[in-house]
């Protein structure tokens, strides 16, 4: 059952057994069969599920125009920017792919199967795969990667991501093992992550500018790049996957401002819109050139307190400010209700590891009372930095919070930054309003976030206890063990007071009516290759 | 003669000495934060030991005076650096957007100003006719309206609504006249009746005049009393009101090209602000200065031209 023919995960049997007495559902089976290394099709066979059969269309000689903000791409593993990994995913690939259902299936490594306790994973190429120069994609590429973005010197944002990583060894030309200083289970979900692009073993000696030589393994071919302006795919002849259906895509880069982009879709100038926000819904919805797609994500924003920073030093003060929180009216004036009440703990209900825990209950009276405990019988005066780098809607919730913290006697001052300006302070300011983006897993993010020693920890929180806890989270393959596990966790940080977590904000955009099998990603890693036209 | 050569030297001296303060400015508060230009150049989840090292690579921890000199002399030979943004050299980036802002700015003036003078002239003939007041009312309408709400005015009735005319200005193939419209419509719309009032001020002022009395007792046409009698005085407040507008249209041409993604001088410098790219705001600053400087200099000398008592004569030729 397992893609490669050795034995599988000894976890596998067991997850089986898990799903066949209902234990675990047939998304929660199918991801974590993945994780071990069993591709999508054959865990679906075992468990006797039918694989979905995928949407044929013709290869065609359509164009698409997708508005999408056209950015420098040089050095792609080095990107901040995932509107420009969005470019680059025509033409470069992953070793692993995370689907719009948050499930992991095999990319450019048909399989993974990883040791017991989770620290060191094998994994295998997909044979017969060749780079738009002709060259062999081989495990020589793979380990050119991997040690480009843990390299010491390395300035890629992979180095924080992996930093369990510590190196890669080659066992073969198809073949490669992953070493970690500790388990973490989800290894394959990172490697997709838009940083993580396989570049070709030569990129530095062909002078590190991609966009200059764009050789990759993927189905189109970069034609034209004109940053801040355009950019042009083809379809590639020579592809190893089935050929895509669409001959060409144009990005064309309108600017940030969205009823732009919106009077573009309705002019008929454009295809498909990156994305819309909470304040175009109405318009988008009475267009008739517009089909609006809705996308449930685990994208957040977190109103974090520092730890070491003062009046934050002092629990009952943060506990105050989340008992004054508001999150279900936050949810509802800023955000129009699209998206779920967060619990303050940054895991979300449809988050595959997540652990309900008992309801968090706002308490006025009670957040007053901890304020006078704490010395501060007249209220206080906090300060809220925010920068709204998605949209206004990270104000608005802020101006809400205001409100809720009034009652208490808080009086809150929001800083408003512009983004760009937001970027520079967002891990320094004392109190923050930050906006964290999807993760597959529940676990990732509080690994990413929370750890003491990460370096986005931005709250500054310090607990060896919830390390450890994370450490055990990480290492474990069962859904229902882990979800104990996450459980622990999420009641430290909800106790400890270290964030508001008011809302999971869904993920809206909109497509004129002709566009075809387009799927919207909750990471926003839009794939292409199979989207087509119908006739107007 | 040699009064106008140190009348123009003076001239240029102040030209030289605003850039020169607005130099300093500008690098003041793109640079002086060294940390800042680090992590803006760096992207944000760079780590304090790569900054340091970029810092240290780059000349930045040197002392300010130094820096700003250093940046000075390159601003003026044209080694501009290169935008982090765009990642090409800022002087190549700027010249078309330049030009595809002078288009756009051209095209609205183009459209203003006969509009303007024609309006203005047609209701300060006869003050306090029906065609002075409505005339009067369309153009405090339109001058109290600013661009973003006529952008999103207009684009709601003839994009959105009756489907006419694009919604977006790219050009992406070229130079489109459909394209335009918009835009030119939004700049001229909010500027048009600003100058249609003064003009109309202007005209009925002189319309007051004796000597026009003593054409109209004389028995001349009133064709003849505008054309020939009243409207060569009454058009040098206009004029200098149209040189004066021009560095605000520069302004309104920022929300009107980003509004219509048009890709000229004010998306580009919109672009640089939001991105951060510190030396491109710093070369599009300067750039702006300099037009704004040079065109009032331009007013300056117009405005000498058509009234001789400010030429520094003193109204000797008189």
């Amino acid at each position: 059952m397992n893609g490669d023919g050795g034995s599988p995960h000894p976890a596998a049997r067991e997850l089986l057994g898990q799903f066949r007495r209902g234990e675990i559902g047939r998304r929660d089976f199918l991801r974590a069969a993945s994780w071990l290394g069993v591709s999508g099709a054959s865990a679906a066979a075992a468990a006797g599920l039918s694989a979905c059969a995928p949407v044929h269309a013709p290869v065609s000689q359509d164009t698409v125009r997708f508005v999408c903000a056209v950015q420098q791409m040089t050095d792609p593993a080095l990107t901040t920017w995932i509107e420009a990994s969005n470019l680059f995913r025509n033409c470069l690939e992953f070793l692993v792919e995370v689907d719009a259902d948050n499930i992991c299936r095999p990319f450019l490594a048909q399989s993974w199967r990883p040791s017991e306790d989770l620290k060191t994973w094998d994994f295998e190429l997909r044979p017969g795969v060749r780079w738009s120069n002709g060259d062999a994609f081989t495990t020589e590429d793979v380990a050119f990667n991997i040690n480009r973005w843990i390299a010491p010197k390395s300035k890629s944002v992979n180095r924080t991501a992996f930093a369990a990583l510590t190196g890669i060894e080659v066992t073969g030309p198809l073949t490669f093992r992953l070493h970690l200083n500790r388990p973490v289970c989800s290894l394959p979900e990172q490697l997709y992550a838009f940083t993580c692009p396989m570049l070709h073993r030569d990129f530095e000696r062909m002078g590190a500018d991609w966009p200059k030589t764009p050789v990759g393994t993927g189905p189109f071919t970069l034609t034209d790049f004109q940053v801040g302006r355009q950019a042009s795919f083809r379809r590639r002849e020579g592809y190893w996957g089935p050929p895509p259906t669409l001959r060409q895509i144009d990005y064309i880069d309108l600017g940030t401002d969205i009823s732009t982009h919106v009077a573009a879709l309705a002019a008929g100038q454009v295809d498909i819109l990156y994305r819309v926000s909470v304040a175009e819904l109405d318009l988008v919805r009475r267009l008739p050139q517009a089909r609006l797609i809705r996308q449930q994500a685990a994208q957040t924003v977190v109103m974090r307190m520092q730890h070491d920073q003062k009046p934050f030093d002092d629990l009952r003060v943060r506990r105050a400010v989340q008992l004054a929180a508001d999150n279900a009216q936050m949810l509802r004036l800023a955000y129009r209700g699209y998206g779920v009440v967060g619990e303050n703990h940054h895991v979300a209900p449809f988050q595959p590891d997540y652990a309900a825990l008992p309801a968090f209950k706002r308490d006025v009276t009670q957040a007053r009372h901890l304020l006078a405990e704490a010395g501060h019988a007249n209220g206080i005066e906090l300060k809220l930095t925010l920068g709204n780098t998605q949209g206004r809607f990270e104000q608005d919730t802020a101006q809400v919070l205001q409100q809720n913290l009034a009652e208490a006697g808080i009086r809150l001052k929001l800083n408003v930054l512009p983004a760009s300006e937001f970027w520079s302070v967002w891990d320094k300011t004392p109190f923050g309003l930050t906006y964290w983006s999807h993760r597959p897993l529940g676990v990732m993010a509080l690994d990413l976030a929370y750890r003491s020693t990460s370096s986005w920890n931005e709250s500054h929180f310090n607990d060896p206890q919830f390390d450890a806890g994370l450490d055990v989270a990480m290492g474990l393959i069962d859904p229902v063990v882990r979800s104990k596990a996450m459980a622990g966790l999420e009641q430290i940080l909800q106790d400890q007071a270290v964030m508001v977590q008011p809302y999971w904000a869904e993920k809206f955009t909109a497509v004129s009516p002709r566009v075809r099998n387009y799927r919207a990603h909750p990471s926003d890693y839009f794939r292409m290759d199979k989207v087509w036209l119908a006739d107007a | 003669m040699r009064e106008t050569l140190a009348d123009l030297a003076r001239r240029l001296g102040g030209l030289a000495l605003t850039m020169l303060v607005v130099s300093f400015l500008v690098f003041l508060t793109l640079e002086f934060n060294v940390e800042g230009v680090a992590v803006k150049v760096l992207g944000q989840f760079s780590t304090p030991d790569q900054r340091q090292a970029w810092l240290s690579e780059n000349g930045y921890l040197d002392p300010f005076a130094i820096r700003y000199l250093r940046w000075l002399l390159d601003f003026v030979r044209g080694h501009w650096g290169t935008s982090t943004y765009y990642h090409e050299d800022i002087l190549k980036l700027i010249l078309p957007r330049l030009g595809a802002s002078a288009i756009l700015a051209g095209g609205g003036l183009l459209v203003m100003i006969p509009m303007s003078l024609i309006l203005g002239v047609a209701a300060g003939a006869k003050e306090g006719s029906a065609l002075d007041r409505s005339i009067s009312l369309v153009s405090i309408i339109t001058t109290s309206i600013p661009e973003f709400a006529t952008a999103v005015f207009l684009s709601a009735v003839f994009v959105i609504g009756l489907g006419w005319l694009p919604g977006v200005s790219t050009m992406a193939a070229g130079l489109s006249l459909r394209e335009l419209i918009l835009p030119v419509s939004v700049l001229a719309l909010a500027s048009t009746g600003y100058i249609a009032r003064m003009t109309r001020a202007s005209m009925a002022e002189v319309m007051a005049q004796p000597y026009i009395r003593m054409a109209r007792l004389k028995g001349a046409s009133p064709a003849r009393i505008i054309l020939a009698h009243a409207l060569r005085n009454a058009l040098i407040t206009p004029v200098t009101v149209i040189m004066l507008q021009i560095p605000w249209i520069l302004s309104g041409v920022i929300v009107v090209e980003v509004f219509f993604a048009y890709r000229g001088f004010g998306t580009l410098l919109y672009q640089a602000s939001l991105n951060a790219d510190v030396y491109l705001v710093e070369a599009c600053a300067m750039v702006s200065v300099l037009t704004v400087v040079v065109s009032q200099t331009i007013a300056d000398l117009i405005y000498v031209r058509l009234d001789p008592r400010l030429s520094p004569g003193g109204g000797r030729h008189s």
